[in-house]
């Protein structure tokens, strides 16, 4: 994951602002590696996580291999998003970057949950625990993104990206994966409704495919429905599950092109 | 009414019950229910839930009508609204709950006025998380028997599926529920899972859509309909739902809107 996307070295995303949730480990982890290699002296790459520890483990790893020849500024931030505080402090952390030299804007929301995938959806009969995954996985993203955009108004010369890690679950149903569809196709929507909105804002739900990712670990061990857990074990044994650094790359492509419609669910698949 | 027009002995809930469409609906399902059926009724007023319980009991026999007071957006209230469907008459042929209980949302603001989580969660709540809990709470104590039928609808809507500005809260919360109710369909077949979008109805909620929707070209729109009469009311509505009930042939878990039937 550490090396530069080959082929589009030549190309970048401006000076920019980039923040990214969840960006601890897994799939969040990388596209922090991937992002900082395309973004232009003097930029900034706020790391959102709930542990401070593996945060800070990415910041050294990105400072040590891009900081000083891109004098990227790396910073982190240990917030729980699910929380008005998470959100707070996440939002003061931006602020204190905003300069009048930034040419890009660029939020990438991926933390998420996979929720409790051992049971069935007649089993969710406790509100809060419902209420607890919505929270983090909808809310979370729909206010973190509300507040960056009001903290960074529209602007010439700024060009502003909102990324929503989706997932196929936002469009197909999967049995015992109830939370995690339902958060899903919620936040496709709501993003789809932020792309009516704000024309000038460039909005973009990306399914990554299968990731070999702790989450991806969770799934097969643990999903409730037979059929899907045995066909993640064999997608794991044949070798069929993605890198983070393949599915991150054509993300990359994606927002180094910049001409997908707003709003759109792009899935790795079909790129 | 004959067997073939009716849903048999059944027990009936339906959320959102005092007012436009749950009002409505528990109007036109009564007369469809045999002896013995219990209907259900849950909302947060309980004068208006009284009131339509004296208009239901009035020229009909052997229906036992159950109010619940109940505000779904806490634990407290979908546990109340549990409590009255527990020690049922075992011998129903037919469940039926109706999810219809729904807010609007604040539709004068933007997604970029969403900065508050837990105004966005306490929306979620209500719309998203309690029609998820009832339902897993009923499908526990109506267990699966032969001979029963059960079947629960999820008053969807259009913005399920296409994004409306200004709208961000119902939409999401609609789109959430049309995937919960498909992952139900696929978890369990012998279940009947219908979400239903009822058109434009002239109800409140229309009116707080024409009065305060933030989207100048959505204001407009629906102030055009609601002047030309394109509103449906919501009896115009029902009556298809009926059919596609009582015909019973949907695919379990379609989204199907009044439009397309």
């Amino acid at each position: 994951m550490e090396d530069v996307i080959s082929g589009e070295s030549c190309r970048n995303l401006g000076r920019a602002l980039c923040i990214i949730t969840g960006a601890s480990k897994g799939y969040g982890r990388t596209l922090a590696f991937q992002l900082s290699c395309l973004l232009k002296p003097g930029s900034v790459l706020l790391l959102v996580a709930r542990t401070a520890d593996q945060l800070n483990e990415v910041k050294e790893d990105i400072v040590t291999l891009y900081g000083g020849q891109n004098k990227l500024d790396v910073r982190c931030v240990q917030a729980d998003l699910e929380k008005t505080e998470g959100m707070e402090k996440t939002l003061q952390a931006a602020k204190e970057t905003l300069s009048s030299e930034m040419e890009h804007l660029l939020l990438i929301n991926n933390a998420a949950s996979l929720g409790d995938v051992s049971r069935f959806a007649q089993t969710f009969t406790d509100p809060e625990e419902v209420n607890r995954y919505l929270s983090l996985n909808v809310s979370g993203a729909l206010s973190l993104t509300a507040g960056v955009l009001q903290a960074f108004p529209r602007r010439l010369g700024l060009r502003r990206t909102v990324v929503n890690i989706s997932s196929l679950c936002a469009l197909k149903p999967f049995p015992s994966w109830v939370l995690y569809c339902t958060g899903k196709a919620a936040r496709d929507m709501m993003f789809r409704v932020l792309a009516e909105e704000e024309p000038d804002v460039r909005v973009l739900s990306y399914a990554p495919g299968p990731l070999d990712t702790d989450m991806q670990l969770q799934a097969r061990r643990f999903s409730g429905d037979l059929t899907l857990r045995r066909a993640f074990c064999s997608m794991c044994s044949e070798g069929q599950l993605l890198s983070c650094r393949e599915s991150g790359a054509k993300l990359m492509k994606l927002l180094l092109d910049d001409d997908f419609p707003s709003g759109a669910h792009l899935d790795f698949y079909e790129l | 009414m004959s067997a073939v027009s009716g849903f048999g002995k059944a027990l009936v809930i339906i959320t959102g019950a005092s007012k436009g469409f749950g009002r409505a609906l528990a109007l036109s399902v009564a007369p469809r229910l045999a002896a013995g059926s219990v209907l259900v009724l849950a909302a947060r007023s309980d004068d208006r839930l009284q009131e339509l319980k004296r208009d239901l009991c009035r020229g009909e026999s052997g229906l036992t009508v159950r109010c619940v007071a109940a505000d779904l957006g806490c634990k407290a209230g979908v546990e109340k609204v549990l409590t009255e469907t527990r020690d049922t008459d075992p011998d129903i042929d037919q469940l039926l709950l109706f999810n219809n209980a729904a807010s609007l949302g604040d539709v004068s603001r933007y997604c970029r006025d969403f900065t508050d989580v837990d105004e966005v969660n306490s929306y979620l709540s209500l719309n998203v998380s309690s029609a998820l809990c009832l339902t897993a709470g009923v499908l526990r104590s109506v267990p699966r028997r032969a001979g029963l039928t059960r079947v629960i609808v999820n008053i969807s809507s259009l913005c399920a599926l296409r994004p409306f500005p200004s709208w961000v809260l119902y939409c999401s919360g609609k789109a959430a529920r049309d995937m919960m109710f498909r992952v139900l369909a696929e978890e369990e077949p012998d279940l009947r899972v219908l979400n239903y979008a009822p058109g434009p109805l002239d109800t409140d909620m229309q009116l707080q859509a024409r009065s305060s929707s933030a989207d100048d070209s959505l204001r407009n729109t629906f102030s055009v309909m609601h002047a030309h009469g394109q509103l449906l009311t919501c009896d115009q509505s029902i009556s298809k739902l009926m059919t596609v009930l009582l015909d019973d042939k949907y695919p379990s878990g379609a989204h199907l809107d009044y439009y397309d039937l």
